[in-house]
């Protein structure tokens, strides 16, 4: 399953790039082959679950590539423990003085990292960013949902549980991430379409579980008139504690990301509906595209588009196995067998 | 005791050999790899980019170091460093945007001026209220911790302002070395260490402040201003996290409320580390400095040496304690000694 995951990551790297050669292509040079590659990777935090299974879908291209290209491609992880663009700045300056050929990162302030990828850009090392791009800086692509979008949709698909009437509530976790603002204002776009719709109100918080969740109660508390949430994150589903809290007869709920905790909401009807990102493939895609890019010396497009996947009951079982084969270990076995 | 007797058996002599052990081992221990433009092999720690960058890295923790070290000498905590890193940055970026296109210097100047005034009132703000209300620094320093970072967020509306082109020109320059040495942050931060330990042991303020936390009550018989004190170390805190605020921002190129969230553990961590008792009357500015730089050079050495990055937490923990005890035994061994060289009165003044 694993291997027909990577297949399906491929198969989409390879219609995205545009190049239709398969990746066991020669380096580009004969000198480069039996050499060592080394990409530094700075997701945002590394007590997301979601940059956890990106690190294992860049570990799996990296020996994937490496068997392929006979070169030793290597993903070194250094994603600092919680959100800090200061952190990541410099241990981008960090990954250059260490030699790193090149970086892939998703951006917690592209402001705080703008400077430290030119520098490194300018000192001979490329980087990718993905999830969160930095958008005035010189990297050279990025992977990721567009983030308005996303929000648009996640509030699309409210609007239809809601048959298009409805005081809703944004969840938007951290303020200052510019692509949750983005993804805030793509729900707040899409809702201004449906004239029955209002929004009570955006609330902000920490990113865990715990917070988020404490969040959606206390608004709930706050605003009875709450009909729907418009969730930009999963955080608050992270948890079992909204199975109880959230009547599924009086409150629907969309919201992005499907991982493993998220997947009983869905099959008892809390959420009817996930839209998930192909986290895996943050990492898996962006070590294709840098080694075609800097290794195979591909051309490569600068905006990779990553589409959402809807998950709902229909598909709970297909999606599970899926996030098995990511290399999440919590996937109830319940929804393997379905 | 002679004076070089002083020097060797003083702390920051203790953290300098401590400090020069982790980067002796470092530098043995790192590997080497390829260098990009001429193939030579380059030591992955012991290279000049390296030791730049973990000094930079060092610069804006120290900076902070050094205030909140003035403020542990007089017996109090400052929890808002961090917010008022935050504030002032915001309101640089927030007021150079809305002045538009400025001079170099101007903006370079007013960008400054504005940095260091946030801190000092910030700084002044904190003093006046401990002071004012006799409510502890820990818990109103805990509120503005809140306040402070709040102001930040509603006045940015949470965006993550970039500061002009000059600013960050100043804050890279390589005053002369090769491309991709930034050597400012780290120059400031000498700087500042150097005023700091004037400050501290020079001057008639500066012994003031140990006076006021190693006793109060004699200040007070003697008569020292302990008001003005107890203000003028927290404005000097407040300045100091200004200063810092218009580095790192400069250098980094943006502002934001989230800016140094978590920082005042690492800044206060640093300063305790570097001798600042928490019971006051004890601590020094170079100490604060070797206290920052030992605790990046920890941080540095989980990533050099390609540890798991997720052992981070647990490593800086141990180590701030680790260092808290040395220092602990190695003061109480000196007391004993002393004592024993004292004699039998000695042993009674000591027991």
């Amino acid at each position: 399953m694993r291997a027909f995951a990577n297949t399906l990551a491929m198969a989409t790297m390879l219609s995205v790039v545009g190049c239709g050669k398969t990746p066991d292509a020669k380096p580009a040079t004969q000198a480069e082959a039996g050499k060592k590659f080394t990409i530094a990777m700075i997701a945002k935090s590394s007590t997301n679950p979601v940059f956890l299974a990106s690190r294992t879908g860049a570990e799996a291209a990296a020996k994937q590539l490496s068997d392929s290209l006979h070169i030793a491609v290597e993903v070194v992880w250094l994603t600092p423990p919680q959100e800090d663009g200061q952190i990541q700045a410099q241990r981008i300056q960090q990954a250059v003085n260490d030699g790193a050929n090149a970086i892939l990162i998703s951006c917690s302030d592209a402001g705080k990292v703008t400077g430290a990828i030119n520098d490194a850009v300018d000192r001979g090392v490329p980087v990718m960013t993905f999830d969160s791009d930095a958008p005035q800086s010189k990297r050279f692509a990025f992977y990721g949902v567009d983030d308005a979008k996303t929000g648009a949709q996640v509030m699309s698909e409210l609007a239809k549980l809601l048959n298009g009437k409805g005081k809703v509530a944004i969840l938007a976790g951290n303020q200052n991430a510019p692509n949750l603002q983005h993804r805030v204002q793509g729900a707040k776009d899409e809702a201004a379409k449906y004239p029955g719709i209002s929004i009570a109100g955006v609330f902000n918080h920490i990113e865990t579980p715990q917070d988020a969740a404490a969040e959606v109660i206390r608004a709930g508390n706050a605003y009875p008139d709450i009909s729907g949430w418009a969730m930009i994150g999963g955080w608050a589903l992270f948890t079992r504690a909204l199975l109880t809290d959230l009547d599924p007869a009086r409150i629907k709920v969309a919201s992005v990301d499907a991982l493993p905790a998220q997947l009983e909401y869905v099959d008892k009807g809390v959420v009817p509906v996930l839209l998930a990102q192909s986290v895996y493939q943050w990492g898996f895609i962006g070590v294709h595209t840098i080694v075609e890019k800097v290794v195979l010396k591909k051309d490569v497009p600068t905006m990779i588009p990553m589409e959402l996947v809807r998950v709902t009951r229909d598909n709970l079982g297909a999606w599970a196995r899926q996030l098995r084969d990511w290399g999440f270990t919590d996937v109830a076995p319940e929804y393997l067998n379905r | 005791m002679s004076r070089m007797r002083r020097l060797l058996a003083s702390q920051e002599t203790g953290l300098v050999i401590v400090v020069g052990l982790v980067t002796l081992a470092l530098a043995l221990l790192a590997g080497s790899h390829p260098d990009r433009q001429t193939g030579a092999l380059v030591n992955n720690f012991w290279n000049s980019h390296t030791l730049i960058q973990t000094a930079t890295d060092a610069s804006f923790f120290a900076i902070m170091a050094i205030g909140a070290t003035v403020v542990i000498i007089s017996g109090g905590i400052d929890l808002s460093v961090g917010s008022i890193y935050a504030l002032a940055g915001v309101s640089m970026a927030l007021l150079l945007r809305a002045a538009g296109p400025l001079p170099p210097f101007q903006t370079i100047l007013f960008g400054l001026v504005v940095c260091l005034g946030v801190g000092l009132l910030a700084g002044l703000f904190n003093g006046v209220l401990i002071t004012g209300l006799k409510v502890h620094p820990f818990i109103i320093t805990l509120g503005t911790m809140w306040m402070l970072r709040g102001v930040a967020f509603v006045a940015s509306k949470a965006e993550s302002i970039l500061v002009p082109e000059h600013l960050t020109r100043v804050a890279k320059a390589s005053l002369g070395l090769p491309e991709g040495l930034y050597p400012v942050p780290m120059l400031a931060m000498l700087a500042i260490a150097a005023v700091g330990t004037v400050y501290l042991k020079k001057t008639v303020m500066g012994r003031h402040v140990f006076a006021f936390g190693g006793n109060l009550e004699a200040s007070r018989y003697a008569g020292l201003p302990l008001r003005r004190i107890q203000i003028g170390v927290f404005a000097v805190s407040g300045l100091l996290a200004g200063l810092a605020a218009f580095l790192g921002a400069s250098f980094y190129g943006s502002a934001s409320s989230g800016d140094a969230q978590g920082y005042e553990l690492y800044v206060i961590a640093s300063a305790v580390v570097g001798g600042a008792s928490l019971l006051g009357g004890k601590g020094s500015a170079m100490g604060a400095l070797l206290g920052a730089l030992l605790i990046v050079l920890i941080r540095q050495s989980i990533r050099t040496l390609h540890f798991d990055q997720n052992n981070e937490w647990i490593v800086i923990g141990c180590a701030i304690i680790g260092a808290v005890v040395v220092d602990q035994w190695s003061t109480r061994l000196a007391a004993r000694r002393l004592s024993g060289r004292a004699g039998p009165a000695g042993n009674l003044q000591n027991p």
